[in-house]
C-alpha cells in the first residue's frame, strides 16, 4: 500500500496517457454493426467549393515552387562541393607529389654519394688485390726461374761425371776394376761387415762406416 | 401493372452514365464514327466530346474495359493526336450522343465561348520568412546576396491544358503570390480583414 505522502512526493506522474489511434486495423473487415452504414457525403456549398479549390490550387503551386527551388539548390550545392573538392584534392595531390619528388631526390643524392665512396674503396681494394697477385705471380716466376737455373747449374756440374760413349770403355774398366759388394752385414753402430763373395776386410775405423 | 421502383442503396457518385463497353458493345460496328461524352466534362462552359475512331475489345480478365481511340475535343479545342481510352474506360460516366444531336454539338464548338487567353507565370515570389532565411543563409555561407527573391514554377504537362505557360519575355496575365489572394467567393470572408 502506497502512502498518501509518497504519492504526493513522486517525481513522475503515475498515470501516463498514450495517444493511440482508436480504430480497427486495416486488414480487419467491416464491423458487423457497421455493415449497412452508409456514410453521408459531405455537403459543400458551391461558394465554399470554389474557394477551397482556389486556395488548395494556390497552396499546391506555391509548395511546388518551393520544393523545386530547394531541390535545385541542393543539386547546385552538391555540384559545387564536388567540383571544389576535386580541385582541392588535385591541388593536394600535386603538393604531395612535389614533396615525394623532393624527398626522393634527396635520398637519391645521398645514395649516390655513398655509392661513390663505396666504389672508390672497392676499386682501391681491387687494385691492391690485383697488384698483390701480380707481385705474387712475379715472385713465383722468379723463384721458378731461380730454381730452374740452379737445377741447370747442378746438372752442368753433374754432367762432368756422366758416362758418355767417349768414356764408356774407361767406365767399364773402372767398374770391373772396382767391384762393389752390397751384400754385407751391419751392426748396431752401423759397421759394415763385408765378405761373402768379396774378401773380408776388417774395418779400419769402428765409428765411421765406409761410404758407398 | 405498377411501374418498377428503382431504389439505389450505397454511396453516391458524381458519375452519370454507362461504362464505355456498355455503350460500344451494343452498337453496330462497335460504334465507330459515333460521338460520346464524359459527363464530368460537362461542367465546363465549352463543349467536350469524343468521336470514336477505332475500337479494340479486351480479354475476359478486364470485363468492364475496352480499348478505344478517339478524336477528342476538350473545352472546345480539338486535340491534334488521337487519344487512347483504356484505363478510364471502366468508369460509368460515358454518354452516347444520339445521331440527330451530333450536328448541334459540332456546331456549338464554333459558338463564341471564347474566354480571354490565360498566360501562366514562370516565376513566383518567395514567402517572407524564406526570404529572410535565405539572406541569413547566404551571409553564413559567404555567398553573394540574392537580388531577386523569386522561384521557378513548374506545371504538369497535359495535352488537355487550356491555359498557356508564359514564354521567356512574355508578360503573364495572372500572377501567383504567396498571400491569400483574391477570394473566389467573398461572402465567406465577411467581417474578416483581408489586408
Amino acid at each position: 500500500m502506497i502512502s498518501h505522502n509518497a504519492l504526493l512526493k513522486r517525481t513522475w506522474p503515475v498515470i501516463v496517457q498514450y495517444a493511440e489511434a482508436h480504430r480497427k486495423p486495416r486488414w480487419v473487415p467491416v464491423a458487423k454493426s457497421k455493415i449497412y452504414r452508409i456514410p453521408k457525403r459531405p455537403e459543400i456549398t458551391e461558394e465554399e467549393r470554389i474557394e477551397l479549390l482556389r486556395v488548395n490550387n494556390n497552396y499546391k503551386t506555391q509548395m511546388r515552387a518551393i520544393r523545386r527551388f530547394y531541390h535545385e539548390e541542393m543539386i547546385k550545392e552538391k555540384s559545387t562541393r564536388e567540383s571544389s573538392s576535386s580541385e582541392m584534392s588535385q591541388k593536394l595531390e600535386a603538393d604531395d607529389w612535389q614533396r615525394c619528388v623532393e624527398i626522393n631526390d634527396k635520398w637519391n643524392a645521398q645514395v649516390a654519394l655513398e655509392r661513390e665512396e663505396r666504389r672508390k674503396k672497392e676499386l682501391a681494394k681491387m687494385e691492391e688485390y690485383a697488384l698483390a697477385r701480380m707481385e705474387a705471380k712475379d715472385r713465383e716466376l722468379k723463384e721458378r726461374i731461380e730454381k730452374a737455373s740452379q737445377e741447370i747449374r747442378k746438372q752442368k756440374e753433374l754432367s762432368k761425371t756422366f758416362i758418355t760413349p767417349e768414356n764408356l770403355d774407361a767406365a767399364i774398366d773402372h767398374a770391373l776394376a772396382n767391384p762393389v759388394d752390397y751384400n754385407f752385414a751391419i751392426d748396431l753402430q752401423g759397421n759394415q761387415y763385408l765378405g761373402r763373395e768379396s774378401p773380408a776386410i776388417p774395418p779400419k775405423h769402428k765409428t765411421t762406416p765406409k761410404a758407398v | 401493372m405498377s411501374t418498377p421502383v428503382i431504389k439505389y442503396v450505397g454511396r453516391t457518385t458524381n458519375f452519370k452514365g454507362k461504362t464505355l463497353w456498355e455503350i460500344v458493345g451494343s452498337l453496330k460496328n462497335l460504334g465507330v464514327g459515333r460521338v460520346i461524352v464524359r459527363s464530368v466534362f460537362e461542367r465546363y462552359p465549352e463543349p467536350s466530346f469524343m468521336k470514336i475512331v477505332k475500337v479494340e475489345t479486351c480479354p475476359d480478365e478486364e470485363p468492364r474495359k475496352v480499348r478505344v481511340w478517339v478524336e477528342k475535343t476538350f473545352r472546345g479545342r480539338k486535340l491534334p493526336n488521337l487519344t487512347e481510352i483504356y484505363s478510364t474506360s471502366y468508369k460509368a460516366d460515358y454518354k452516347l450522343i444520339p445521331k440527330n444531336e451530333e450536328e448541334a454539338l459540332f456546331a456549338s464548338v464554333n459558338e463564341a465561348h471564347k474566354q480571354p487567353e490565360v498566360i501562366l507565370p514562370n516565376i513566383i515570389e518567395m514567402p517572407p520568412l524564406m526570404k529572410k532565411f535565405i539572406v541569413n543563409d547566404h551571409e553564413k555561407k559567404g555567398l553573394e546576396p540574392m537580388k531577386e527573391f523569386v522561384m521557378q514554377l513548374t506545371y504538369n504537362h497535359s495535352p488537355n491544358r487550356v491555359q498557356r505557360i508564359a514564354k521567356p519575355g512574355e508578360k503573364p496575365t495572372v500572377d501567383f503570390t504567396m498571400g491569400l489572394g483574391k477570394p473566389a467567393s467573398p461572402s465567406l470572408y465577411e467581417g474578416v480583414p483581408l489586408n
